[in-house]
């Protein structure tokens, strides 16, 4: 049994540990020495699913982890970070999602409620178009 | 069932009995025509022949009067038959009523499970959405807080060359407590603070930048789940891995993101 202080260092370190997982080129680096080959490793990983859930996942900076807890299950993902380019790629990928995040999503709202205009003859209730 | 077929045997000995009688009539009009010509005979003859006339008046009467018990057991009979066939109807009656009922029980049984299953699946979907439920003040906070520290979305100024990244980068990652743990070479390449004093992995607490990624507010009550086994680790194996995380990232060529893309 661990004491209370054992408990929040454990706790800070897993929260800053899930977030790396964030960075593709960590992942490159994890998996270039190997570590996503080894069984307790992938064991931690399947453990660190808990950030999932909300009571934890509020303490969670960069979202963008989660994605990759998740890929990072496969392992066929964990065998492909190993590729220096595949990781690039993936960095590079991120990076444009982030950069065009708030265009993407409001071109999104307004295919949305384009979408469901057709199905309501009277006009669209404010909270449907101004989303 | 039983009595009806008793009924209906007595009726037949009844007809049985009454289609013989049914030929006496013919025999007594030819008897009775008989003894009155012999009536006759014998006043115009006066010859005395009691034996045969009162014998044949006694048959006479005899068979009268059982023609006439006949006719009183095939009246009753007839009563009976009736009673009966009002009875039968009246059972009719209530087996067409019970049967009605059966319907209705079935459907309203029909009804019911239906609705006891709809409700069952709604308390479901109640149960599930109040384990999901989280108070849109924390969503809001939290929505703030991620994209304020422009972690989901970049800033508005953002151009290739900016060190800035939707992830925790080397900096961040080696002033943290991981980062700490670790006994930090010295190393050469530094994507971002100059000097000796990070590269000697040690930074003065006072100095050490603090990023809001590493919990500094965390609640006295919130820790994370205990897990039994170790993984297969064994606990200073744990941190080891940490140390050599840490230790080799500065010597990772492509983590830097001085480099523009």
């Amino acid at each position: 049994m661990e004491s209370e202080e054992q408990a929040r260092n454990r706790f800070q370190s897993e929260l800053e540990f899930v977030q790396c997982l964030a960075n593709p080129n960590y992942l490159n680096f994890l998996a270039q020495r190997g570590f996503l080959r080894e069984r307790p490793f992938i064991n931690y990983l399947k453990y660190l699913l808990y950030w999932k859930e909300p009571e934890y996942a509020k303490f969670l900076k960069y979202p963008h982890c989660l994605h990759m807890l998740e890929l990072l299950q496969y392992e066929h993902f964990r065998k492909e970070l190993v590729n220096a380019q595949c990781t690039k790629f993936i960095d590079e990928q991120q990076l444009l999602h982030w950069q065009h995040y708030s265009r993407k999503r409001t071109r999104l709202q307004q295919a949305l409620a384009e979408q469901q205009q057709p199905q309501q003859q009277p006009p669209p209730h404010g909270n449907a178009a101004a989303k | 069932m039983s009595a009806n077929t008793l009924g209906s045997q007595s009726d037949k000995a009844t007809k049985e009995r009454n289609k013989n009688l049914y030929l006496k009539p013919a025999v007594f009009y030819f008897y009775f025509r008989e003894l009155i010509e012999m009536l006759a005979l014998s006043r115009n003859q006066k010859l005395p022949q009691p034996g045969e006339d009162t014998q044949i008046l006694e048959l006479l009467v005899q068979r009268d009067r059982e023609f006439q018990d006949l006719m009183e057991v095939a009246q009753q009979q007839g009563k009976v038959h009736q009673e009966m066939q009002l009875l039968e109807k009246e059972v009719e009656k209530r087996d067409s009523d019970i049967q009605q009922l059966q319907k209705q029980l079935k459907e309203a049984e029909h009804i019911l499970a239906t609705a006891v299953y709809q409700a069952k699946e709604k308390l479901k979907s109640i149960d599930k959405a109040r384990k999901g439920s989280i108070s849109s003040e924390e969503i809001i906070k939290y929505a703030h807080r991620i994209s304020a520290s422009n972690a989901v979305c970049a800033p508005l100024n953002w151009v290739p060359g900016d060190p800035r990244r939707p992830y925790p980068t080397d900096l961040e990652m080696r002033s943290g407590m991981l980062g700490h743990m670790a006994n930090l070479p010295t190393n050469g390449v530094n994507g971002h603070l100059p000097g000796d004093a990070l590269a000697a992995g040690r930074l003065p607490d006072v100095l050490t930048p603090h990023y809001p990624w590493q919990s500094s507010d965390v609640p006295v009550g919130m820790l994370p789940p205990h897990h039994g086994n170790d993984f297969g680790l064994e606990p200073p194996g744990h941190n080891k891995e940490n140390e050599d995380d840490v230790e080799a990232m500065s010597t990772d060529s492509s983590s830097s993101s001085s480099d523009s893309d």
